[in-house]
């Protein structure tokens, strides 16, 4: 009898299935959690266009480096040239361009160096990330592979410069002119602002990278979007460099400061907020911001879709 | 925290009405049988059908629709407690059996849930998350009741209703909190507290009790759970842990709220003992190694919170005095020891007063066995009611409240504290104090991600420098240009220049970040009291600055 009472309570279950569950439960948490715990890699989709082996006039086996005997540095001898503007020949010259009190252009002598002929392209960043010389990029590599890279830092820029630099040094390809250089002493770099206008206007003081030709056909500016960095070839400029004015504003490594230039004091007024020169304006921009002597100024840590930059070889 | 068994409360101290047995019948000695001729009822499941409506409801407030993973959230633990009370239905249809509840109210929860309201009352106002959070913690404690109710259901017997689940969810939302993509885990994290209250069980001096306090034993499992697995930024753990001295005289009011609970349930032992081991361990270190032991205080807040709440529990620790005492004596030495634990895994330090409270519910009965070998009963008594009169209690928060008046007198709690200052840091570090290098880049790199660009350039400097951490050029080369891509001119400027090291004061951006202590907003100050400020924290450049007597 008292069996049979027994039987008709109700059984109370043991603690082992609830114990179970809650263990369960507390492993797939920790198997999610470490799922979950790898650092944040953004996903580098790089389309396969943008490194496609045949793009045109670049080396895919050379970093995309245009498929000349240079690898696209074009030597800028050494020697002056005249900095800055003079209103007097240029009426579309800024405040921030006159030399000083006294001198509205300056003259600068700069030793022998390279400078790319065509601004850093999509491919070209995107061979860099894809060697692992940045994690975490936020570089939009969509476009296509000749067309100039955009929404880079500052940082990010010299970033590229330090891989290349690597990728010179250490390839057998290299020309040599170029790996002398390297070995002088020399580093792949941002040009600083002397060395980008005297590539951009030459020895003889004009205010565009050419003479005697309509802006509009050698230049992008004007327009709504960035052209490839080959699509054409300036002929009239003194170096044959493209797009020294317009399709996107260069970064240069030296901050901007009042005139006169000179690259000694670049590490002095640490305590104020960086700024750093852009120059050659951009496909947004009208004639007036193309001009060789044009500075602008960049936040180190600003992206946007008209700025870029092409590399040197300097050994300043 | 003092979520006690049912059945421990004397009759002087609780409330009672039963809901599912006969009126005026003592519920916890109802049999099974009474409970099999009760029948099978369907009106005991509205309660926890009306708490996950209310759960679901709460779903549309704008604080959980400001995000679609807590709506989700909230929905999918809904789903979870309706399918469960379906389950319990039927099985209950099919026992032809149900299960009710009974009311017990008990002043251990209500005056501990009452406390804890007023630290986050009080901690909210200077620190505004909290008070966000408000919606997130009512919640919580919904699906606590809804679960609690289920799993004592799921058990055959009548749920306890009280209100035991607030302080549970209020104690463990002190320390630990998911971020809103991922607060589903907050209610699985809630979920496993009361499951282990439920599962994991012990005898106890004849009786079976639950082994772990039931906050600190989910808290305790996931800051194991989310060191193991880095995951620590998926929570405001370390935000938490930090903000806290936000508050003025937080120790103060601290203090004061805990003598409430101490007034009320003779935790003073525990709290006290506690709080005086890690202050003194904590003096000892800082008189022999020149620095402070913790980063930023003699005992952080975030600890001195936890001594008062999470190991006062009477079910989870010692009854005797002595045993008491050993039991805040072993907190205190677990909280130290951890911390620097912690540090050299490179984990956050903050879990320090998490971890080492379920290793000490663990230890209760050989507590309770070694004090009982202790064969002197004067010893064992030590601080009994006896001597005092019956007033044992008063006697004991008297002592703490003449220490803790000492420890203020002399600056150990509210107030500046010297590691509050980087260039106290800097000193230390210079002059070789131990661990005092370590401190240092552990500061900068909390800095340095909050985006105060001197910070970033200080840390590419050690690992360009390579001489208070390991050479580094890849990791001085990604800091430079952190700081650089702030403005911070010296951080652009070492990355030109991989020869040298370009070093630079805060500007005013830096010191409104260097100078927060915890997380004050300093965006607003005016100029020349932020450089007052950054002088009175042993920046020397500030002293000299104009702009101090603007």
């Amino acid at each position: 009898m008292s069996e049979e009472k027994e039987s008709n309570e109700p059984k109370v279950p043991g603690r082992t299935i609830g114990f179970s569950i809650m263990t369960i439960a507390t492993f797939f948490v920790a198997v999610f959690l470490y799922q979950n715990s790898a650092p944040e890699t953004q996903s580098v989709t790089i389309p396969a266009a943008t490194i496609s082996e045949d793009l045109a006039g670049f080396s895919s086996a050379h970093w995309f480096l245009p498929d000349d005997d240079m690898f696209g540095f074009v030597e800028i001898p050494a020697g002056s040239f005249t900095m800055g503007s003079n209103p007097n020949l240029d009426r579309m010259a800024y405040q921030n361009e006159r030399w000083s009190d006294l001198r509205r252009q300056g003259e600068v002598d700069l030793p022998r160096y390279f400078i790319a002929r065509y601004e850093t392209t999509v491919a070209q960043f995107a061979a860099f990330i894809v060697n692992g010389g940045m994690t975490a990029p936020q570089v939009p590599l969509s476009g296509a592979g000749n067309l100039p890279v955009t929404n880079v830092t500052w940082p990010e820029a010299l970033a590229y410069t330090r891989w290349l630099d690597q990728q010179l040094r250490q390839s057998a390809d290299t020309p040599a002119a170029l790996r002398a250089m390297l070995d002088a002493g020399a580093a792949v770099t941002l040009p600083n602002e002397a060395e980008w206008e005297k590539a951009a206007r030459g020895t003889d003081g004009r205010v565009f990278p050419w003479r005697d030709a309509p802006a509009e056909s050698v230049a992008n500016f004007n327009s709504q979007s960035t052209r490839a960095v080959n699509s054409s070839q300036c002929s009239q400029c003194i170096w044959g460099l493209n797009d020294m004015a317009g399709n996107v504003w260069e970064l240069t490594r030296s901050p901007l400061q009042d005139y006169p230039y000179t690259a000694d004091d670049d590490a002095e007024g640490l305590g104020e907020d960086a700024l750093y020169a852009m120059r050659g304006g951009s496909y947004a921009d009208g004639l007036n911001n193309i001009r060789a002597a044009v500075r602008g100024g960049v936040d180190p840590g600003v992206r946007n879709s008209s700025i870029g930059f092409r590399v040197v070889i300097s050994s300043l | 925290m003092l979520p006690s068994l049912a059945g421990h409360a004397t009759p002087g101290n609780m409330a009672t009405s039963s809901v599912a047995g006969q009126p005026g019948s003592t519920p916890r000695k109802k049999s099974n049988k009474q409970q099999n001729q009760a029948g099978f009822s369907v009106t005991h499941f509205r309660v926890p059908l009306v708490l996950a409506c209310a759960l679901f409801l709460l779903s549309f407030v704008p604080r959980v629709q400001s995000s679609p993973v807590l709506v989700a959230s909230f929905w999918g633990a809904v789903a979870v407690l309706l399918a469960w009370q379906a389950y319990q239905f039927l099985q209950m249809q099919r026992e032809q059996q149900s299960y009710g509840f009974f009311v017990l109210l008990r002043p251990q929860h209500y005056i501990q849930a009452m406390v804890q309201s007023s630290v986050y009352l009080y901690w909210g106002f200077y620190w505004r998350p909290v008070y966000e959070h408000f919606w997130l913690i009512i919640a919580q404690i919904l699906f606590a009741y809804t679960f609690d109710m289920l799993l004592s259901w799921s058990r055959k017997r009548d749920y306890t209703l009280g209100f035991g689940p607030i302080p549970i969810i209020l104690s463990v939302n002190l320390f630990l909190w998911f971020r809103d993509d991922w607060f589903y885990l907050q209610f699985l994290m809630i979920a496993i507290g009361f499951m282990g209250k439920e599962y994991v069980r012990w005898q106890r001096e004849g009786r079976n009790v639950h082994i772990f306090n039931p906050s600190a034993f989910a808290l305790g499992i996931f800051s194991v759970i989310l060191i193991a697995t880095n995951t620590t930024s998926l929570t405001w753990g370390q935000e938490i842990a930090s903000t806290l001295t936000l508050a003025p005289n937080i120790y103060t009011f601290l203090f004061l709220v805990g003598l409430v609970v101490m007034y009320f349930f003779s935790i003073t032992l525990v709290a006290g003992m506690a709080a005086i081991t890690l202050f003194l361990f904590s003096a000892i270190y800082s008189s022999t190694a020149g620095v402070p032991y913790f980063l930023d205080s003699e005992i952080p807040a975030a600890v001195f919170l936890g001594l008062h709440l999470l190991i006062t529990d009477p079910s989870t620790s010692p009854r005797t005095p002595l045993g008491k005492l050993f039991f805040g004596l072993l907190y205190g030495i677990g909280v130290f020891a951890l911390y620097t634990l912690l540090g050299a895994l490179g984990a956050p330090t903050f879990y320090d007063k998490l971890l080492c409270v379920p290793l000490l519910n663990l230890s209760v009965i050989a507590i309770d066995r070694l004090v009982r070998s202790v064969n002197s009963e004067t010893l064992i008594s030590v601080w009994q009611d006896k001597w005092f009169n019956g007033r044992g209690n008063l006697a004991h928060m008297s002592v703490w409240v003449l220490l803790f008046g000492l420890m203020s007198v002399l600056g150990k709690t509210d107030g500046k504290h010297e590691g509050d200052s980087l260039p106290f840091w800097q000193q230390a570090c210079a002059e070789g104090l131990p661990n005092s290098c370590q401190r240092l880049v552990q500061l900068e790199a909390t800095y340095c991600g909050d985006n105060a660009a001197w910070a970033c350039n200080e840390l590419g400097a050690h690992y360009r420098e390579g001489t208070i951490v390991e050479q580094n050029q890849e990791l001085s080369l990604g800091y430079f240009s952190r700081s650089c891509e702030l403005k911070f001119k010296a951080g652009c400027v070492n990355l030109l220049d991989v020869d040298s090291i370009a070093r630079e004061n805060p500007r005013e951006l830096d010191l409104r970040l260097l100078l927060r202590e915890g997380g004050q907003n300093l965006m607003e100050l005016p100029i020349d009291q932020l450089y007052a400020r950054a002088c009175d924290h042993d920046w020397a450049f500030a002293c000299d600055s104009p702009r101090i007597n603007i």
